[in-house]
């Protein structure tokens, strides 16, 4: 059956479609899951999950079993949950899987190439699957191995290929066949500091220049940090935090003031020149207002004849956010333990 | 898709460009998309030249190969010497050419059914076929047919050469086609029967280990083992219903479906003709041995990692 061509418009991150047989129906959330539960014997991989993940780069965070693999074999439809739904740019993934999955591209966690075949065969292949007719299949089986780094090796027998070389043609045998859609499973394990720069450059490329949508899981927060825009933070099978990286990473004060000399005297200077200043350990937070916040601070260290130390825009990382998290489950943990 | 740059080069008139120069970058694809019969076609392809050893090494190759020159040679060989001396060569019937194709096509099973499954399992490439617009079942069935594909030019193409050998050697090859052209029925039958029959209990033993030097050794084990077991047991029992146990030897199953089949009798000293078993079974027993296998590997292939 030849399927008419898509006639896509593609926007970063989004589809439209004006076929009404291949339209994939309008949704707002790239994914939604409600109530998504799996579990293998005793042993709970998802309790309950219900997350909407918008169209974005958008990075699934967790620890090693928090969940993420899981999540990503049930979304697309390679596992069967206990309970609960889910769908994928709007298509649910119980009843319309294969309709789904034209549209989506994995890259699994683990080895999962041939190593007896080239990586032009099997890219190629692997693009026929996809429904590319063969002379298709082979020319972007070419192209995308080459924009993924793999260039004259490609004629090569993968059990020659390195780790690095290994997750290249993972990642172009995700997107040969033109996803709107890659999932990404711990893309960047096993590789080098330089090759794991590489892959996540490789990977805000897809995402940025030729605009597919990416949901990249990682236990790496540098790697999240590094490429999206959007977290979903798993613990033991449940959603513990998500939202836009921005907001996730933004800190509790907006100015941080550091001097040397009366710290409790400068914040009462500061508030009494209408500023909201609180200390927080050897810090001076302030509510960011606009510039004229640091004018203040300027004078005021000039006029109290303190030594300024440092003043900048409070931001934390990925991981401060992370170990946050985690300090305040073990404490609520401990409470309830306390409790009881 | 690569198409070329349309501006000229700087410097380059564009009479002086006889080649091109292609972009290479990625774009996205607004081609035909040929939806899962073209993804299983492209499978079964796919795994017949991986069972052939294609774009392998070449050890991949030797036991391909083997076996193609042990189900061909012996019937060129014959219509070469018939050829040549004529009647006084003797004849190759059907039924002796598919008992030696039987145990060519055991081994052929043994080698090449391994090489459909386990790999895709052992090196875990099947998430990759899952999560794309294709079913379990989808891949399944491509790789049946893979192996059946296979199996049926070991099973067809020598009984059919012989047939066309038999037809030209004639006195009078027009009389010979008309009067025999039964016999081509009759080699797809046989030739469709046994390459399912051997084909569906290599799939089922590759279904379950991911070691294909493993699958290959239970599978030749398992056919001599069972066979020795039933014969035995018809030597060593003398009731009536010991003759049954002949449908558990693959060997005497071939024979008896060719020697139904055809209409050739079998030889007196052959356990299969001492059974005198009614030909329908041992296509029951084909039927029942296919379907059962079948249903055992979808179910195993079915469930979820």
């Amino acid at each position: 059956m030849v399927v008419t061509p898509r006639s896509t418009t593609r926007t970063r991150g989004s589809i439209e479609r004006e076929d009404a047989v291949t339209a994939t129906p309008s949704s707002e959330w790239m994914v939604e899951s409600t109530n998504l539960r799996k579990s293998y014997g005793k042993v709970i991989a998802l309790e309950g999950l219900s997350v909407q993940i918008p169209r974005a780069a958008v990075g699934l965070l967790g620890a090693n079993g928090a969940g993420k693999s899981t999540l990503i074999k049930l979304l697309l439809g390679l596992q069967t949950p206990v309970s609960g739904d889910a769908s994928v740019l709007g298509f649910n993934v119980r009843t319309e899987p294969l309709r789904m999955r034209e549209h989506v591209g994995y890259m699994p966690e683990s080895d999962s190439l041939p190593l007896d075949v080239t990586a032009a065969d099997f890219v190629g292949h692997m693009a026929e699957i996809s429904g590319l007719p063969t002379r298709e299949a082979r020319l972007r089986a070419a192209e995308t191995l080459y924009q993924c780094g793999v260039d004259e090796e490609r004629y090569r027998l993968m059990r020659e290929f390195s780790t690095g070389m290994k997750q290249r043609v993972k990642l172009a045998q995700a997107i040969v066949h033109d996803p709107d859609l890659v999932f990404l499973d711990e893309p960047t394990n096993g590789m080098d500091p330089a090759g794991r720069d590489d892959m996540l450059r490789l990977i805000g490329r897809i995402h940025n220049d030729l605009g597919i949508t990416v949901i990249l899981s990682s236990h790496l927060l540098e790697d999240v940090e590094l490429v999206c825009d959007y977290v979903v933070m798993l613990e033991h099978g449940r959603l513990a935090m998500t939202g836009p990286l921005t907001s996730l990473v933004q800190g509790e004060g907006d100015v941080v003031v550091q001097i040397d000399g009366d710290i409790d005297r400068f914040v009462g200077e500061l508030q009494a020149r209408g500023l909201d200043a609180r200390r927080r350990d050897r810090d001076i937070l302030l509510a960011y207002h606009d510039e004229s916040v640091f004018d203040v601070v300027r004078d005021l260290s000039i006029d109290q004849d303190v030594l300024l130390r440092g003043l900048r825009r409070d931001t934390r990382t990925l991981e401060d956010v992370y170990l946050q998290r985690m300090s305040e489950q073990t404490e609520n943990e401990a409470a309830n333990v306390h409790a009881d | 898709m690569s198409t070329p740059i349309d501006r000229p080069l700087a410097g380059s008139s564009p009479n002086q460009s006889e080649a091109e120069i292609y972009d290479r970058g990625y774009r996205h694809y607004d081609g035909p998309r040929e939806g899962r019969r073209h993804a299983i076609q492209a499978l079964i392809i796919y795994s017949i030249k991986r069972g052939l050893g294609i774009k392998k090494r070449w050890t991949a190759k030797i036991i391909p190969i083997l076996i193609y020159a042990f189900a061909f040679f012996p019937v060129l060989i014959i219509i070469g010497i018939r050829a040549f001396v004529g009647d006084a060569a003797g004849s190759l019937s059907y039924l002796s050419l598919y008992g030696a194709i039987s145990i060519i096509m055991v081994v052929f099973a043994a080698a090449t059914a391994p090489e459909m499954l386990c790999d895709d399992r052992r090196q875990k490439v099947l998430p990759l076929y899952f999560s794309r617009a294709i079913s379990r079942g989808d891949y399944l069935l491509a790789k049946i047919s893979g192996l059946g594909i296979l199996m049926g030019t070991v099973a067809l193409l020598p009984a059919f050469i012989l047939f066309l050998g038999s037809t030209f050697l004639a006195k009078s090859p027009v009389t010979y086609f008309f009067d025999h052209i039964a016999d081509l029925l009759r080699i797809v039958a046989v030739g469709t029967l046994l390459a399912f029959l051997f084909a569906s209990i290599g799939l089922l033993i590759a279904g379950f280990t991911e070691r294909k030097s493993i699958a290959a050794a239970v599978y030749i084990g398992a056919v001599l083992l069972v066979a020795g077991f039933a014969n035995a047991l018809f030597n060593a029992i003398n009731a009536g219903w010991h003759r049954y146990f002949i449908l558990a030897d693959v060997s005497a199953v071939s024979d008896g479906l060719t020697s139904w089949i055809f209409g050739i009798p079998l030889s007196q000293d052959s356990m299969t003709a001492q059974a005198n078993l009614n030909g329908a079974w041992y296509l029951v027993t084909v039927a029942v041995v296919v379907v059962a296998c079948a249903a055992v590997m979808f179910r195993q292939y079915l469930r979820e990692e």
